[in-house]
């Protein structure tokens, strides 16, 4: 890959647009308002949100319905009144036109926009591969992973106290960010130093933020790590992957604790945006390309999800806790235009919470959004096994949760103020909220992120 | 300004008994160093600055800060006091200045508004650092900074060995456990046959010298019992001044990255030229999957398939590095069939294409192979006028003044098939805005007309493209031919 980047300094004469670009843009901009003309900005209703959630569920409704001549109208309105560099409901609304496009491209009802699609492919933002060191600062910008982090390391604290040797399975978006704060807070609040068995699915899928470090190094550095907090600390890859349910990992976990049962070790399944990835009802998996995946599971039912049977998996395993962390939303339903006002309704938040930490043209920010469309265009343009963003709302994982047995965990007031005070590093417009047993994170009021903490142990 | 007690060994008490009309009208709180300009100057030897408690009690020795209060305490003593009367008159404002001759508050238009600011300051900037925090050990002369600092001292600041500064416990650890810096110091550490272990938790400080404090252990690293690892221990905390930073916050721009950002942005507000460049290759993206069965069957293949396979094959040199702009339209061309190249089918295109992308083809081989098929974006639509939209007489623009000819007549045929457009000159002036750059040709958009009644917007690619809906097979024409001149030029350009 790294060739394709290098490519040598193109001649002059072929420079000569990008140079004059900035120039062109200030022009553009004067003589934007043209005489009699409305400007996006005097377009008024059409600038707003309502309208172009609007518009984008026509368009929607003409590329499904075969209508290329609408879904060009719309698509040209849209183009002018979402710019990519405009506010942020602009910048969503810029998001979603691609991904109509996308789609369109993709099942074929325009052809010429397929053609189109296709040639600019090297326009689409492309996804950074993040450095660790990266990475590491770029989750640190926001609360939205924070939040998922500081609560569940809370509750893993308190239900782990007492064990000897700590089994944290990390299901995590983030390729173990929240570890290092973990096995800090394991190494000094902890009496008695106990050992610390990491184990990670090495996912096969690539799903934004992509990291340039494999696992296997990624671990090295955090058993150093541990090392250096005084922490033994065992690691271990087992490349697994959402779309089958993690069936290998559940299988490797399941071996070990038949044969070793979990005496004195406390198995901690940490789930950090990871099981919506876990293909649930809405998705009829075709088993002509993908052999049964359900093989791997004993209870094996046409009925059930991978996403159920994975969690009734988990409890099997008898997890001391099980901390689920995820986005508040539903991707799930088979409607586009459902899904569509459901992603337009939710994905506002990251393009609105962005100017508040991180500066218009800056790299991060660019990659920031980058990631965001990536959703937009997984949730929009995509369908069957490749539409792997299918986020369920709360109260359906709670649903899920209980029907497979867990029984919830209320978050300390001590885990709470840690949230708060982790919030309070961040700015004004987050907030947190209780929900009986459970935390969510909020923007401007509304939810963003919940944190759940389960345990398989039966009620008394 | 009244400069009468500037003198340099002028006390306080002195200077008390001024009386000057106080200035009636209350000002905001001043600035620091922007003292009113009626207030009375005073200027204070250093060692009255540094002086803790000069009023001394000639009985017990006792000093206090303020003569008031050894009168109060000389009472005690049954000794003769006096307190002074509160001056029925409002006293005058004072301010002070710094007697380092070097300060900028050495000059009265600069003097600071109260007496604790003016010994602070002074103590800070030219005082002697005495007050020094046992965790971290960095010194203060003022010894409130040094409380207020103790208290937050390993919460507020941390600094990584790489030089990178955190204010945040939890970024700085979690940044600490994948840096570089904790390898190479752990494998230093090992060397060295330090315990493995201590290289930088406080806690681990304690323990050798056998307190077990329960607070969570600061992240610094110092452990100044610990040899071996000390090396890695002058680092913290320090100065806030950012090292030079292998950090990834940092924003740097790229040029490369950047370009499809920019291009989008230009072209999607829009002018006259952008939208003559996009219609073309709308146009002929419609013509040829609309119109001629031999077209479509080209192009039908897909780019997707094309370009993958192009991506896993040879990467040809032609394939000019990433700044070929223009051509969009180029790769219409060489479906078409018009590519200079002159030779047949794949082969032909593969050479052909790469020049299309307007941004970088080796990007877009890139992208090509990570997705597949994933074909997105927004930009699709955008990136496509950047290249008119640069004023700059270059070939290029010429060049697609060049192209815009003929299609512009076939796109007024495709108004006539049917599209829902008023056309009125009227109207394509208005919506042209300007005009100017291309002559009256261009006036082919008017079928922004279209776009107004699907609810209007300043003109751009997209209108031309539905257009083209209709007005396909002219357009192919059009645009297969200017494509291929184009072509030619190109590769001539760059080889």
């Amino acid at each position: 890959m790294m060739q394709f980047t290098e490519t040598p300094p193109p001649p002059l004469h072929q420079i000569a647009p990008f140079t004059s670009l900035p120039m062109n843009k200030n022009q553009i901009h004067h003589t934007r308002p043209w005489p009699g003309f409305p400007t996006s900005k005097d377009l008024g209703s059409f600038g707003d949100a309502n309208c172009m959630e609007q518009l984008l569920v026509h368009c929607a409704n003409a590329i499904d319905n075969n209508d290329a001549t609408l879904a060009q109208q719309i698509l040209w309105v849209l183009n002018n009144i979402a710019q990519p560099d405009g506010d942020s409901n602009q910048r969503l609304t810029c998001g979603f036109l691609r991904a109509l496009i996308a789609r369109a491209a993709r099942c074929g009802t325009c052809k010429m926009l397929a053609a189109m699609a296709n040639a600019h492919t090297n326009l689409s933002i492309e996804t950074h591969k993040f450095s660790i060191i990266e990475l590491a600062s770029f989750v640190d910008l926001t609360p939205w992973h924070r939040f998922g982090f500081t609560a569940a390391n809370a509750a893993i604290l308190e239900a782990v106290e007492g064990y000897s040797t700590i089994h944290i399975v990390d299901l995590s978006l983030t390729h173990c960010m929240q570890i290092p704060t973990l096995i800090d807070a394991i190494a000094s609040r902890l009496e008695v130093p106990p050992l610390v068995k990491l184990t990670v699915a090495g996912a096969t899928e690539d799903v934004p933020p992509m990291l340039d470090l494999s696992y296997e190094e990624l671990g090295t550095k955090l058993v150093n790590f541990a090392r250096s907090r005084n922490l033994m600390m065992e690691f271990r890859v087992i490349p697994s992957s959402s779309s089958d349910g993690f069936s290998s990992l559940i299988e490797q976990l399941r071996a070990q604790h038949l044969v070793h049962g979990n005496n004195g070790e406390a198995l901690v399944i940490n789930c950090h945006m990871m099981l919506h990835y876990i293909p649930e009802e809405t998705l009829t998996v075709v088993s002509n390309t993908n052999p049964t995946p359900f093989l791997s599971f004993e209870t094996c039912s046409s009925s059930s999800s991978l996403r159920t049977m994975f969690l009734k998996a988990l409890w099997s395993l008898d997890p001391t806790i099980v901390v689920l962390v995820d986005e508040d939303a539903d991707f799930t339903s088979n409607n586009l235009v459902c899904r569509l006002r459901s992603a337009f309704n939710y994905l506002w938040i990251p393009y609105d919470t962005v100017d508040t930490f991180l500066p218009r043209g800056s790299k991060q920010r660019q990659w920031y959004e980058a990631d965001i469309c990536w959703k937009i265009e997984n949730v929009i343009a995509h369908e069957g096994l490749q539409r792997v963003e299918r986020l369920e709302p709360k109260n359906r994982w709670v649903q899920r949760m209980r029907d497979a047995n867990f029984r919830g965990i209320t978050f300390s007031e001590d885990a709470i103020s840690e949230v708060k005070s982790m919030l309070d590093e961040h700015a004004a417009g987050w907030g947190l909220k209780r929900e009986e047993e459970d935390l969510v994170l909020t923007w401007k009021g509304h939810n963003v992120v919940f944190a759940t903490a389960w345990s398989s142990a039966e009620v008394t | 300004m009244n400069d009468s007690t500037a003198s340099g060994e002028a006390s306080v008490s002195s200077s008390g008994n001024q009386t000057v009309p106080p200035k009636p009208t209350k000002k905001k709180r001043n600035l620091p160093g922007m003292p009113d300009p009626d207030a009375e100057v005073i200027a204070l030897s250093p060692k009255t600055l540094l002086a803790t408690n000069r009023f001394i009690c000639e009985i017990c020795s006792k000093g206090f800060q303020r003569d008031q209060n050894l009168q109060l305490h000389r009472r005690g003593h049954n000794l003769p006091w006096k307190l002074r009367q509160r001056s029925s008159k409002e006293v005058r404002k004072r301010v002070y200045v710094c007697p380092e001759l070097s300060c900028v508050h050495h000059h009265p238009s600069r003097a600071l508004g109260d007496l604790t600011g003016i010994k602070k300051h002074f103590c800070r900037k030219h005082g002697e650092k005495k007050w020094k925090c046992d965790k971290c050990s960095k010194k203060y002369a003022v010894q409130s900074d040094w409380k207020a600092h103790s208290k937050i001292c390993g919460t507020r600041e941390y600094k990584c060995d790489c030089g990178t500064l955190f204010s945040r416990r939890d970024s700085f650890i979690t940044h600490r456990a994948f840096c570089d810096a904790l390898a190479e110091e752990s494998a230093k550490a090992q060397t060295v046959v330090a315990p493995p272990t201590v290289d930088e938790d406080p806690k681990l400080q304690t323990v050798a010298s056998s307190s077990p404090p329960p607070p969570p252990p600061q992240p610094q690293p110092p452990s100044p019992t610990l040899p071996p690892v000390v090396l890695s221990s002058d680092l913290p905390i320090q100065s806030p001044e950012l090292p030079e930073n292998p950090n990834p916050k940092q924003i740097i721009e790229d040029t490369h990255a950047t370009t499809g950002l920019t291009g989008s942005c230009s072209s999607s507000s829009g002018s006259s030229s952008n939208g003559s460049t996009r219609s073309s290759v709308f146009a002929s993206l419609f013509a040829s999957s609309t119109s001629s069965a031999s077209l479509q069957q080209q192009q039908t293949p897909g780019f997707t398939d094309l370009i993958r396979a192009m991506a896993r094959s040879e990467r040809t040199p032609e394939m000019p590095s990433s700044s070929s702009m223009e051509p969009i339209s180029l790769c219409l061309a060489t479906n078409h069939g018009s590519s200079i190249f002159g030779t047949a089918g794949q082969e032909r295109r593969q050479y052909a294409l790469p020049p299309q992308p307007a941004m970088s083809a080796t990007a877009l081989l890139q992208k090509a192979a990570q997705m597949g098929t994933a074909a997105t974006n927004a930009s699709l639509l955008r990136g496509l006028g950047i290249v008119s939209s640069s004023s700059s007489s270059s070939g290029q623009q010429e060049w697609s003044r060049q192209r815009i000819e003929p299609e512009s007549a076939s796109l007024a045929a495709g108004l006539g098939l049917g599209l829902p457009c008023d056309g009125g000159s009227g109207l394509k002036e208005l919506m042209m805005g300007t005009p100017s750059m291309f002559g009256p040709k261009q006036t082919t958009l008017d079928l922004f007309g279209l776009g107004m009644a699907a609810g209007g917007g300043p003109p751009s690619g997209l209108s031309a493209l539905m257009t083209s809906i209709g007005g396909g097979l002219d357009l192919a024409a059009a645009a297969s031919f200017g494509g291929g001149e184009f072509t030619g030029k190109d590769t001539g350009r760059s080889s």
